[in-house]
């Protein structure tokens, strides 16, 4: 190790490479689906029980099929879809320019190892601060439309995509770049023959993360600044109403999304860096 | 029966076959297997990779169990590992968060007995390795010799009555690894503890045993048993003999005739 | 390879060695005044920044002696760090028994893992106005939606941390007769270690925004109350003086970690710096 560059203290990430997923089928043989849905069957059962024996405040806590009763009332009554598509837009919109910008910042920041060095602090200071305390500034500064929503989701969503694509552009060893040396490769040529498709897969990462860093900014935009709409002033009026079933079936959709956000970034993930798990099931 | 055998074999291995998977993807990995280990013996496995060394290492200490066969140990079948069996692996497994002391008492720690009374022994031993000098040091401090010296002190430290040796040098260079091995006779004779050896080299398992069991490409099946006479202790100069070179030959024999 | 030291690994001999003489360092520190500059350019003298969104740099350090000195200014400290201690605590605990627990049975984890893994997708922060209206606008609110958003990332490192054990040192431990608990305090879990560190960082961060959001949507104290009401007096500067405050809230437990993760897991960093282990 040379006394110029620096150890950044770890961006961690939660994510679960390291768990390998089981196909249906063999989970049906070992038998563990069973357990899912004996799990699933008995959560539902005391959903459902246990607010209807009074346990617990049934207005407070709707019962499974209060709450089906409540995405159905949702779903037909028309005037949330209007919500959902000002949530979906306003993700979509930060998305792309938090990943625009964090891109463009990784490879101008990242592809000298000195001016990376000089930057660690300041990345680690941006990785410390909750970003989310600039929501309130941001509402009060742009107004309640969309476009606060969208300054906060880019503030929080842009960084992982920085971070990634700078310690992406890193990743390619000495020794490869001795070897586009010899080759006498132009700065260019190291880039995009070397540094670039070293740092896909990372990238794709901080890519996949930033979509739900978006959907968690716009989230908190909306639940702090009521007026423009949205699925997080939705969930928060119903809840300010103590009308739970609606705000449970919202958070229900949120999930929904959610999850099918994260499976479709994972399908286009493993389309893109097709190679990245072949390698890595060769290297075992 | 007319005469008791006055030494019953420690272990015995009688038609023991392992098989892995099962339908299409099955997979005989040993096949077959007869064996018997006297007590007191050193034994080498030889044979060509893939063969069925490990496997049959691991059956015999209990690590895996038998698609078919009977293996005992002191006449009682094997059927979990115990705890006057100790293994050593290519792999010196020294854990990075133990000082090599540490590392080298912790049999005494999993089972339950007292750390203190064991570290004059420890001591001993690794002085005996030569890496006293290293009992406060991490694993990461030691070369990959020093760290298998640490874990052959590990293995002798609860005197078990039989050592299995998985290629524990495998990964060492060829003069660490003479040098190992030298360590290892004379602490298998100093503790009089049985040795089953795992090796693909021919001449350690003719300079290393007392008798050598030939094994076949896969699927693993015993070849033949090749006895070695000579005294012990033994000194680098036997590989020169005739007598050696003669018995390389005929393992490498044994080895290619199957 | 995790992103962890990366930053460190680059290229080394590449393009530094002719710069040896400069330390980049001399240029972190040399950044600092200059972004000064740019704030007090763009708000004091061009007055081309909203003071709603950014105030000037004297008017900000005019408010820090106001902003500390108000009454109850430790209180809301306090319970605001309550707030995300107890969020972490409880949120990392959970997290790490159902990681040990789910890694202990493949029956469990082939089970649960598709349920738990789409926790990773949720943003937690639309459980707030939920957890409000559950349980009101005191400080168990914001430790429960603290600890919601700091436990996933604990269980799925603590899990996948589990698993990293090689095969080696298991039968090492089973030839040796160990028992379950035996191999889990003495192999898995410490090898896990490292890997459970970052979750616990990234759970802390995380924590740090539960709490925070959990404050400014409905509170009765701490520093994300104070923060709605200094701006809802268009005091921008005392604002800003509280975002300084989370900043070193931020930076001292990522730190923190981060120091205590070398303390702990001493033998990692070690051993990567050791060339001749780097060829395998
Ligand atoms: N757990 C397992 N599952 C499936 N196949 C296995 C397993 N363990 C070993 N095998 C197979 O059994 C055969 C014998 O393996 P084994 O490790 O015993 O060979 P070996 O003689 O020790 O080889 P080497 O000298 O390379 O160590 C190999 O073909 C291997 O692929
Ligand atoms: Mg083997």
């Amino acid at each position: 190790m040379t006394a110029t560059t620096t150890t950044m203290p770890p961006t961690p990430r939660a994510s679960a490479p390291l768990v390998a997923r089981e196909s249906l089928w063999s989970r049906i043989r070992r038998g563990s689906l069973w357990i899912s849905i004996t799990t699933v069957a008995i959560m539902i059962l005391l959903w459902e029980v246990i607010p209807q024996i009074g346990i617990v405040n049934r207005i407070l806590f709707p019962t499974f099929s209060d709450t089906i009763l409540g995405f159905g009332q949702l779903v037909s009554g028309g005037y949330w879809w209007e919500d959902l598509g000002k949530t979906l837009y306003a993700v979509a919109i930060a998305w792309v320019i938090g990943v625009t910008f964090g891109f463009v910042m990784g490879v101008a920041l990242g592809i000298s190892p000195f001016i990376r060095t000089a930057i660690t602090p300041y990345a680690i200071a941006v990785q410390a601060l909750p970003k989310v305390v600039l929501a309130p500034l941001l509402i009060g500064w742009l107004g309640f439309g969309s476009e606060s929503k969208i300054a906060l989701a880019v503030i929080i969503c842009f960084f992982p995509v920085w971070i990634d694509t700078m310690v992406g552009l890193a990743l390619p060893n000495a020794n490869e770049f001795k070897l586009m040396q010899s080759l006498k490769a132009s700065r260019w040529q190291v880039f995009t023959k070397l540094q670039l498709p070293s740092a896909v897969p990372m990238i794709m990462v901080g890519v996949k993360h930033a979509l739900l860093l978006a959907f968690t900014g716009v989230l908190v935009a909306e639940i702090l600044s009521a007026s423009d709409g949205g699925l997080g002033k939705l969930a928060k009026e119903f809840a300010s109403q103590l009308n739970m079933s609606l705000t449970y079936a919202v958070v229900l959709v949120v999930v929904i999304i959610a999850v099918a956000l994260v499976s479709l970034a994972d399908v286009v993930e493993r389309r893109v860096v097709f190679w990245s798990e072949e390698s890595r099931a060769r290297k075992r | 029966m007319t005469t008791m055998t006055q030494t019953a074999p420690l272990v015995r291995a009688e038609g023991v076959t392992k098989r892995f998977g099962s339908g299409e993807k099955e997979m005989v990995a040993l096949s077959g297997l007869n064996l018997e280990v006297q007590e007191g013996e050193f034994l080498s496995l030889l044979g060509p990779s893939g063969c069925g060394k490990s496997t049959a290492l691991n059956i015999m200490g209990g690590l895996l169990s038998a698609t078919e066969g009977t293996i005992t140990f002191s006449g009682e079948p094997m059927i979990e590992p115990r705890r006057e069996i100790g293994m050593m692996f290519q792999q010196a497994v020294m854990f990075p968060w133990r000082t090599t002391l540490d590392n080298v008492l912790l049999p005494v720690e999993i089972f339950g007995e007292k750390k203190k009374d064991y570290i004059a022994k420890a001591d001993e031993l690794l002085g005996m390795v030569g890496i006293k000098d290293f009992r406060d040091s991490y694993p990461w401090q030691l070369s990959g010799g020093m760290q298998q010296r640490a874990a052959l002190c590990r293995v002798l430290l609860h005197d078990p009555k039989l050592l299995l040796l998985d290629e524990p040098f495998g990964a060492l260079d060829e003069f660490t690894r003479e040098a190992m091995n030298q360590e290892l006779l004379r602490l298998q004779a100093y503790s009089g503890s049985t040795a089953v050896l795992v090796t693909h080299n021919i001449t350690e398992a003719v300079f290393m045993s007392d008798r050598i069991a030939v094994m076949s490409a896969r699927p693993g099946r015993l070849v033949g048993i090749l006895e070695v006479p000579f005294d012990r202790p033994r000194t680098p100069d036997l590989q020169t003999t005739n007598d050696f070179v003669k018995l390389v030959a005929e393992a490498r024999r044994m080895l290619e005739l199957q | 390879m995790t992103r962890t030291e990366v930053i460190a690994q680059i290229a080394i001999d590449q393009s530094e060695k002719k710069r040896k003489k400069f330390s980049p360092y001399i240029v972190t520190v040399g950044l600092l005044p200059l972004i000064l500059l740019a704030w007090w350019l763009a708000t004091t003298v061009t007055k081309s920044v909203s003071p709603i969104l950014l105030p000037t740099p004297e008017s900000v350090v005019a408010a820090f002696p106001r902003v500390l000195s108000a009454m109850g200014f430790g209180d809301q400290v306090i319970r605001t760090l309550l707030e995300i201690a107890g969020g972490f605590v409880l949120g990392a605990t959970v997290g790490f028994f159902l990681g040990v627990l789910l890694s202990s049975s493949n029956r469990l984890r082939t089970a649960y893992l598709p349920f738990l893994s789409a926790l990773e997708a949720i943003p937690t922060v639309i459980l707030a106005p939920l957890i409000i209206a559950w349980i009101g606008f005191g400080v168990e609110g914001k430790i429960l939606q603290a600890a919601i958003a700091c436990f996933y990332a604990v269980f799925i490192t603590t899990l996948s941390g589990l698993g990293l054990a090689e095969p080696s040192a298991i039968n090492l431990m089973r030839s040796l007769k160990a028992s379950r608990w035996q191999v889990m305090t003495k192999v898995r879990i410490p090898t896990a270690l490292p890997v459970i560190f970052g979750g616990l960082q990234l759970g802390a961060t995380t924590a740090i925004i539960g709490a925070i959001v959990s404050e400014f949507i409905g509170s009765t104290g701490g520093l994300g109350y104070l923060m709605i009401r200094y701006r809802g007096g268009y005091d921008t500067a005392a604002y800003w003086v509280i975002i300084f405050l989370f900043l070193v809230i931020g930076l001292v437990v990522y730190l923190g970690i981060w120091y205590a993760e070398r303390k702990i897991v001493f033998w990692r960093r070690t051993e990567i710096t050791r060339p001749d282990l780097e060829k395998q």
